[in-house]
């Protein structure tokens, strides 16, 4: 008598976890490359009012620390590396970003704009 | 390479400075026991470094920020106990201040100083970088000497007319500033999530600008902080206050009566 509530609550139970799990993933991610003490892209267009990831890949044989005042970040990335950082949500805007070591060359921005989330890919 | 390295001092040596100069006024500690922090300081800085890569991945690469997150609380929480101890008011306390102030030079160089180190590391090997590198040196030394001397006068002078709660009050606020200036980490790697921003004074005082510096180390300022910062910056200042002085007035009750 129970088997058909059953299978009901077992496939809702199933999609809802799927759908949350699709949810809890759907952090869109931004890659950005440093080579010659360089960022590239050197800016970065994310949506507005979302979260999303970033990945820096340190090509360099030194260490690298991303910096920015506006977004109020501050991550060491080593030589040889990768590094990941979370930022938004956040306001429609420009948000500056640099190179602590090297701040007159690493330098970039992240252009917050309201559109639909698309994740890029440098490479 | 010269501004960079100067730019650097300010940021995560002034740190350093100002703490050690506020517990060497509110202890009045002895040179040898500055000597024995930095050097104690210095060398758990270098293991932290040695063991950093690994460091890094652990908690699926969150390492670094947790065990930066933590060193704040723990060098928060020594601060109350100087404060504790400060009420307890016995000579025999003296000794054990010292260590925990002591304990917490010693960490505040392990997450400020290893920065240093990183950097050092990188580019010394950089033969055209290194008079740049040694002249930035000099003249981020310079401005942190300074600063400290200025900061060592007015410690001295409140300790003298206020008492030394006035000097502890100072250390707090400072500790109170780096745990919140420590927040950020946790959001940045994705533990918390506290990105609603209370208000911004970014036209005022930018953090970017040499008074947003030196405000950040003093006392934590943030051009644009979270509400999390704000909630916790208020709780971590104003409870061990109200704890203190309410511990202060009942051992004046009790003393009182006798």
């Amino acid at each position: 008598m129970n088997k058909p509530v059953n299978k009901i609550v077992g496939i809702t139970a199933l999609f809802f976890g799927l759908f949350c799990q699709s949810l809890l993933a759907a952090v869109a991610e931004y890659h950005i490359q440093l080579k010659d003490h360089l960022f590239l892209p050197s800016q970065i267009i994310i949506p507005a009012n979302q979260k999303v990831k970033l990945v820096i890949y340190n090509q360099d044989d030194t260490p690298e620390e991303f910096d920015s005042f506006s977004l109020n970040r501050d991550k060491v990335i080593f030589a040889k590396n990768k590094a990941t950082i979370f930022i938004g949500p956040l306001q429609p805007g420009k948000y500056d970003f640099f190179g602590e070591y090297n701040p007159n060359t690493a330098r970039g921005t992240v252009i917050v704009e309201h559109q639909k989330p698309k994740a890029t890919d440098a490479n | 390479m010269l501004i960079n390295t100067v730019i650097l001092f300010l940021r995560d040596a002034l740190p350093i400075f100002v703490l050690v100069v506020y517990l060497y006024v509110h202890l009045s500690a002895t040179k040898l026991w500055l000597v024995l922090c930095v050097v104690a300081g210095a060398f758990l800085s270098l293991i932290y470094i040695n063991q950093i890569h690994v460091i890094g991945q652990w908690f699926d690469g969150k390492g670094i920020e947790l065990s930066l997150w933590i060193y704040q609380i723990f060098v928060y929480l020594l601060a109350v106990v100087l404060g504790y101890g400060l009420n307890q008011n016995q000579s025999s306390n003296k000794h054990s201040l010292n260590w925990v102030a002591g304990l917490m030079v010693s960490l505040t160089l392990v997450s400020k100083g290893s920065n240093f180190v990183l950097y050092f590391d990188g580019y010394l090997n950089q033969s055209n970088a290194i008079q740049s590198m040694l002249l930035g040196t000099f003249l981020g030394l310079g401005i942190c000497l300074s600063l400290a001397i200025l900061l060592y006068l007015t410690a001295q002078w409140l300790k003298q007319r206020l008492g030394p709660w006035s000097t502890w009050l100072l250390v707090l606020i400072y500790v109170t500033g780096q745990l919140v200036n420590a927040l950020p980490l946790l959001v940045q790697v994705d533990v918390i999530d506290a990105t609603a921003t209370a208000w911004s004074s970014q036209h005022f005082v930018s953090n970017e600008f040499e008074f947003g510096h030196l405000f950040n180390v003093l006392f934590g300022y943030q051009a644009a902080p979270s509400i999390a910062q704000v909630i916790i910056y208020v709780l971590a200042l104003f409870i061990p206050l109200v704890v203190f002085y309410s511990l202060k007035l009942h051992s004046a009750s009790h003393s009182g009566n006798k």
